[in-house]
């Protein structure tokens, strides 16, 4: 009996000294953090993020709820300007939306109410890299032949501003690659669809997503991007190809943002400490095993890059010189 | 296959499978009635607790909710004329009537069984398709969904009023949705259409906030300036015997429901087309079926075709929606395509191996759906008769309660406040159009098949410039659109002969 109750003290004392302690330091007991997401649920960015809602928790002081909120629209520039501005810069509110959202500022799209440098960086949750594919059964092995035959190859893309679509349109522009882009299909399900009944011949798109069907033979990869993942280092890469350094480097800007695939912010002057605990959260969540064994499941690629990282990528994207943004923005337009 | 079918059936009566089927049932029970929280967000937030099943245990669990998601859907649809889903919102139109006229119990009672009716054929035709799937899905392209696009645009003319009046305001009603569908950026060229400067618009407009206020406000301000209940002064004593009338109409019918379910799967099949066209194509059919000029000015007022129609296409479709994302690995819907990411989950890669290695997976799939059907509907019937007497309660008990599901299920799509601004001008459109005598059917096909028209046709000239006119299934769907469209003038005709 008198075991027990010292036991019982313990335990209690044990439970006290943490919670004491936390009067100084920062911590999350009996809150809630929201995850705030740009787009509807059950695509990539709300997977990633609520695969990390489940484990965020086990690493943060006081074991918060750490909850899921979707606000789709205008392609995320509004969850953006939501965790900018709106929301309180108090650790309780995690933003992650489109990476590409840093051109959408760069080129100055209206509605952009964000600094993307002055969010408190939590870091990215993965890498994503472009490739294009072509339908197995036409006859080019390589990017060179391909290019090298000069024949029509349709591309179905989904629409400007998403890489469907803006990965073969510089291809085509700057290698002369002759492609015929057909956009306006509703997914890239569907491009895959139509290319399995011949519509179109190739299409581009996140090596995660087009995996399934390089695995099932019905599409080949045969160019690249600049960020690699296993299985896709000896594809050459679109830039390399590039015949001048200026196509180069606005093939070098759209790709940048797909090494922090998965960004993830809080909001602007947010406190260190809090943003210290996040970052370290943030960091042995992706590290740990059993989400890696979820993602894993999932056919979900997750890779840390730190805070400070993705902000030095973000700062180079927005230094670049004038007259490379107005060239790239005769290309590319943010979008989907 | 015969052998599969039938293991197919016993994996699905293992004591954990249907336990979990249950609880899936039990969860889509709740999120079909209320409006806003849709099917789609619900698969995606009940994802992660598959991680621990086996595949058997977590497609039961999700297809058991899935499939009776637009079950339930119309329930709120006939009482309260609010969509309880973004894909049962042509059963207000005549459900709701009826539930004026003190016939909720008969139209519950048709849109359960027309949806029980609906979703078995839904699932034979899911497991008769399985040695044609891969070719019939591939015979259609662009050119062929631009075409199935025309044609449910044609369908306009059996929705709008007769006489060139009523055609004439039907269409314009129809080119407004057409217009609306145009709202947020081109995905050709990238530019910002309608927008006005406004994020908000950007990516185009939410189908569910429209669909609320351009149905339910009408509805609101019609109970509160009658001051009545529901079912106004209709004697209550017809009430009780109602769902088991409404039964005997899908039998009645059943014909009808048939087709109306064939249509179902049909759209559900075909990649893109989505699950808001196949009720309104059903209702257009179901609307055709009338045969004198009486009969077609009633509907819209409560004729229970209206009803048996998209209450079977709403869940034959999810049998068709399957198809797709089982051969193909290509989802034929959102909510498939959310449960394409289970498919990974549950360590199964979709495509043709679902259809020879893991057929008797597929087959527990059609079982679920199947059994997940039969239980709704059946404890749907046992307390339908209470459930039909809201429509007894004072007005001004219920407006309350109608009114935070109009706000909440319209907010809770996107969560954004927009959509409350949107909810509420649709809302006077459709108090409007209301007044004014115009329908609001063809306006919602022009919404529902606006992109569907724009992008396929986009892609049919840029990929085959004019060679796609001469496919020969454009060219059948083309003969059909005609046919559709004259078919109400032929009817008038015959019908004006008959009478003279």
């Amino acid at each position: 009996m008198r075991h027990t109750l010292a036991l019982g003290a313990a335990l209690l004392g044990l439970a006290v000294v943490p919670l004491t302690g936390a009067a100084q330091s920062p911590h999350f007991e009996g809150k809630t953090v929201t995850i705030v997401v740009g787009f509807k649920a059950g695509g990539g960015y709300d997977r990633t993020a609520r695969i990390l809602a489940r484990h965020l928790p086990k690493y943060l002081p006081g074991r918060p709820n750490v909850i899921v909120q979707n606000m789709p629209g205008a392609n995320s520039i509004t969850a953006a300007n939501h965790v900018y501005a709106v929301a309180k810069p108090d650790g309780l509110t995690i933003g992650t939306f489109n990476r590409n959202l840093v051109l959408a500022q760069l080129t100055n799209v209206p509605g952009v109410k964000f600094d993307m440098t002055k969010f408190a960086w939590i870091g990215s949750a993965a890498s994503e890299t472009t490739i294009l594919a072509i339908r197995s059964d036409l006859p080019y092995q390589s990017f060179d032949e391909l290019r090298k035959s000069g024949k029509p190859v349709v591309i179905g893309a989904t629409g400007p501003g998403a890489n469907t679509y803006d990965f073969p349109l510089l291809l085509r522009e700057f290698l002369g690659v002759n492609f015929k882009i057909v956009s306006g299909y509703s997914s890239s399900a569907d491009i895959m669809l139509a290319i399995e009944r011949k519509e179109a011949d190739a299409r581009a798109g996140s090596f995660t997503s087009l995996r399934p069907f390089i695995d099932r033979d019905l599409v080949r990869p045969v160019v690249r991007a600049r960020a690699s993942e296993p299985g896709i280092e000896q594809l050459p890469v679109d830039e390399n190809l590039a015949p001048t350094p200026r196509a180069r480097a606005i093939m070098a800007l759209r790709s940048a943002p797909e090494v922090v695939g998965r960004p993830y912010v809080m909001t602007p002057g947010t406190p260190d400490a809090i943003l210290k605990l996040v970052r370290e959260a943030f960091a042995a969540a992706l590290k740990d095993p059993e989400l890696a064994a979820e993602a894993k499941k999932a056919k979900m690629e997750l890779e840390y890059t730190s805070g400070e990282e993705t902000l030095k990528i973000l700062t180079e994207v927005l230094s670049q010189p004038k007259d490379i943004v107005e060239e790239f923005s005769k290309y590319i337009k943010f979008g989907e | 296959m015969i052998e599969a079918l039938f293991e197919g059936l016993l994996l699905v009566l293992q004591w954990k499978a249907f336990a979990f089927m249950l609880l899936g049932v039990v969860l889509g029970f709740w999120v079909g009635l209320l409006p806003g929280l849709g099917g789609v967000t619900t698969l995606a937030l009940m994802l992660p607790f598959i991680y621990a099943m086996t595949p058997i245990e977590g497609f039961a669990f999700l297809l058991g909710m899935h499939s009776v998601v637009a079950t339930t859907g119309d329930i709120t649809s006939v009482l309260f004329g609010i969509p309880g889903e973004g894909t049962t919102a042509a059963t207000i139109l005549d459900g709701h009537s009826m539930a004026k006229k003190g016939e909720a119990g008969r139209a519950l009672g048709a849109a359960l069984a027309s949806s029980l009716v609906g979703a078995l054929v839904g699932a034979i035709a899911l497991a008769v398709a399985i040695p044609v799937v891969r070719p019939l899905v591939l015979s259609f392209g662009s050119p062929e969904l631009f075409m199935v696009a025309i044609v449910g645009i044609a369908f306009i003319a059996s929705l709008s009023a007769q006489g060139g009046r009523g055609m004439l305001r039907g269409f314009l009603a129809g080119g407004l949705g057409l217009m609306v569908a145009t709202v947020g950026q081109d995905p050709q060229a990238g530019i910002a259409r309608y927008t006005f400067d406004s994020l908000y618009l950007w990516s185009g407009l939410d189908l569910v906030p429209i669909l609320i206020g351009i149905f339910a406000i009408p509805e609101v301000i019609d109970l509160v300036l009658r001051g009545t209940s529901i079912a106004g002064d209709v004697p209550k004593g017809r009430l009780n015997q109602g769902a088991l009338e409404g039964v005997r109409d899908t039998f009645r019918h059943f014909g009808l429901t048939l087709r109306c379910s064939l249509i179902g799967t049909f759209i559900g099949i075909m990649p893109g087309l989505g699950g808001a066209v196949a009720q309104w194509l059903a209702y257009g059919h179901a609307a055709q079926s009338a045969r004198t000029a009486e009969e077609r000015a009633g509907f819209g007022k409560g004729d229970v075709r209206g009803v048996l129609g998209p209450g079977a296409a709403n869940n034959s479709k999810e049998g068709g929606a399957l198809i797709p994302t089982v051969a193909f690995g290509v989802p034929g819907s959102s909510s498939m395509a959310i449960l394409l990411g289970g498919f990974f989950l549950l360590g199964l890669v979709p495509g043709p191996d679902m259809l020879t290695t893991h057929l008797t997976v597929t087959f527990s799939m059609v079982w679920t759906i199947v059994l997940a059907n039969i239980i709704t509907v059946v404890a749907c019937f046992l307390f339908l008769n209470h459930l039909a007497r809201l429509t007894v309660v004072r007005g001004a008990l219920l407006i309350p309660v109608i009114l935070v599901l109009v706000f909440v299920g319209s907010y809770t799509a996107n969560n954004n406040y927009g959509d409350l601004l949107l909810m509420l001008f649709f809302g006077a459109v459709g108090y409007l159009m209301v007044a004014g005598g115009w329908p609001r059917a063809p306006f919602v096909l022009g919404l529902v098949l606006g992109k569907i028209v724009e992008n396929n046709l986009y892609i049919s000239v840029a990929r085959y410039e004019a060679e796609w006119l001469t496919r020969p299934i454009v060219l059948v769907l083309a003969a059909l659109a005609v046919a559709v469209m004259f078919y109400p003038l032929l009817q008038a005709r015959r019908s004006a002969a008959r009478g003279g």
